[in-house]
């Protein structure tokens, strides 16, 4: 039976190394973050020719821009998402995993004003970690790590019963790890009171 | 050499089991919201303060030193014509606050999450830059099993190589892992903007 449950979590393990790393690593990079806003400084801003439908409704113009512009893995606008410049121009911004595509429909120019926001490579991973299989409407590229981060999941809580199976029947005493165990559970139970 | 890396694996493991079943369940909550009820505790009440306050960590001063319950870290200050708005926050406890400084009553809801609310509250608290001494605590703990979880995966490396008898399919897994998920990365990262 323990060559088993061995055999299992070195399995697990090794099928989801890159993920056990990215946990860690988005862990790594929340802890020194500064705040909790992240900076919006486009690294490029370009132009494009767009001719806005005589007549249209913010929503109607927001999902032509969306059929325009074909950003990759972005979706259409929801109405509720629509807000205005203090120019009174349409803003739309189009969120993708890797930042914002900021687009100004600037009517009276007829073009629209692209400003390209991207994530730094920690908030990338930060965001990548925390996809999950709860949204059906993802680009598919999403849904198959997302389906990959689930797999993962339920391997790192299979980690823990496995790992105190492995531990508990081992024949070293290793009466520090006990120590280890019940020093973090008083502190994170103490945690969890001061924050009640 | 490998007794020593076990052991290391061990320490941490045994260490970081409470945040790791904390991250592991919440996360389990946030991929499946349907499974889990999720609706916190909510009370309001009306406390008197100071009337023509406008600034806002006076005012979450004043409410704190009357109701000792109410503690957090002070967010969201918005004035308005009549008051101002703001919360106080500990994770899994909101306290939203709006004060109209013309009588000086400040309305504040509570809204206490449940046990897997905490949890799903927990798992996103991270950083140095919380204002309370319990949330720079905290953070430090998720520092640690962060840095913790990173080395278990490369001592479970280490340790799974030492096993002759595994070597075969285990590297078959890792590459299948590694190509995948990288692949998967690197066409997420390359999809700007």
């Amino acid at each position: 039976m323990r060559n088993l449950v061995l055999k299992l979590h070195i399995y697990a393990g090794l099928l989801t190394f890159t993920q056990l790393m990215l946990y860690g690593t988005a862990g790594l990079v929340a802890t020194v973050q500064t705040a909790a806003e992240r900076p919006k400084v486009p690294h490029a801003i370009r132009y494009v020719p767009f001719k806005v439908t005589p007549s249209a409704t913010d929503k109607q113009v927001a999902d032509d821009v969306y059929r325009a512009l074909q950003l990759p893995l972005t979706r259409p606008m929801p109405d509720w998402f629509l807000r205005r410049t203090p120019e009174n121009d349409l803003l739309l911004d189009f969120y993708n995993i890797n930042g914002i595509w900021r687009v100004v429909v600037l009517e009276r120019e007829s073009r629209l004003r692209i400003e390209e926001i991207r994530n730094s490579l920690g908030l990338f991973l930060g965001d990548v970690h925390a996809i999950t299989t709860g949204d059906d409407e993802a680009p598919p590229l999403v849904r198959a790590w997302a389906f990959y981060n689930e797999f993962a999941m339920w391997c790192l809580l299979a980690f823990c019963g496995s790992g105190v199976y492995l531990w508990l029947t081992a024949q070293a005493r290793s009466w520090w790890a006990w120590g280890s165990l019940a020093t973090s559970t008083v502190g994170f139970a103490a945690l969890w009171v001061a924050f009640r | 050499m490998y007794k020593i890396v076990r052991n290391i694996h061990l320490l941490l493991a045994s260490f970081s089991l409470p945040f790791l079943i904390m991250y592991g369940v919440s996360a389990v909550q946030m991929s499946h919201s349907t499974w889990f009820q999720m609706k916190p505790a909510v009370h309001e009440q009306a406390l008197s303060i100071p009337t023509g306050l406008t600034d806002g960590r006076a005012i979450a001063r004043e409410i704190m030193d009357r109701d000792r319950a109410v503690k957090g870290e002070v967010s969201n200050i918005q004035a308005n014509d009549t008051g101002v708005v703001l919360r106080i926050i500990v994770p899994g406890t909101v306290h939203e606050v709006h004060y109209d400084h013309a009588s000086g009553v400040a309305r504040v809801k509570t809204s206490v999450a449940g046990v897997m609310g905490m949890l799903n509250r927990l798992h996103h608290w991270a950083g140095f830059w919380h204002e309370l001494v319990s949330m720079k605590i905290w953070a430090v703990a998720v520092a640690v099993v962060s840095a913790a979880l990173v080395l278990l995966g490369s001592s479970g490396i280490f340790m799974w190589f030492t096993r002759r008898p595994e070597r075969r399919i285990g590297l078959a897994l890792l590459t299948i892992n590694v190509v995948f998920a990288m692949t998967l990365l690197t066409l997420l990262r390359m999809a700007g903007p």
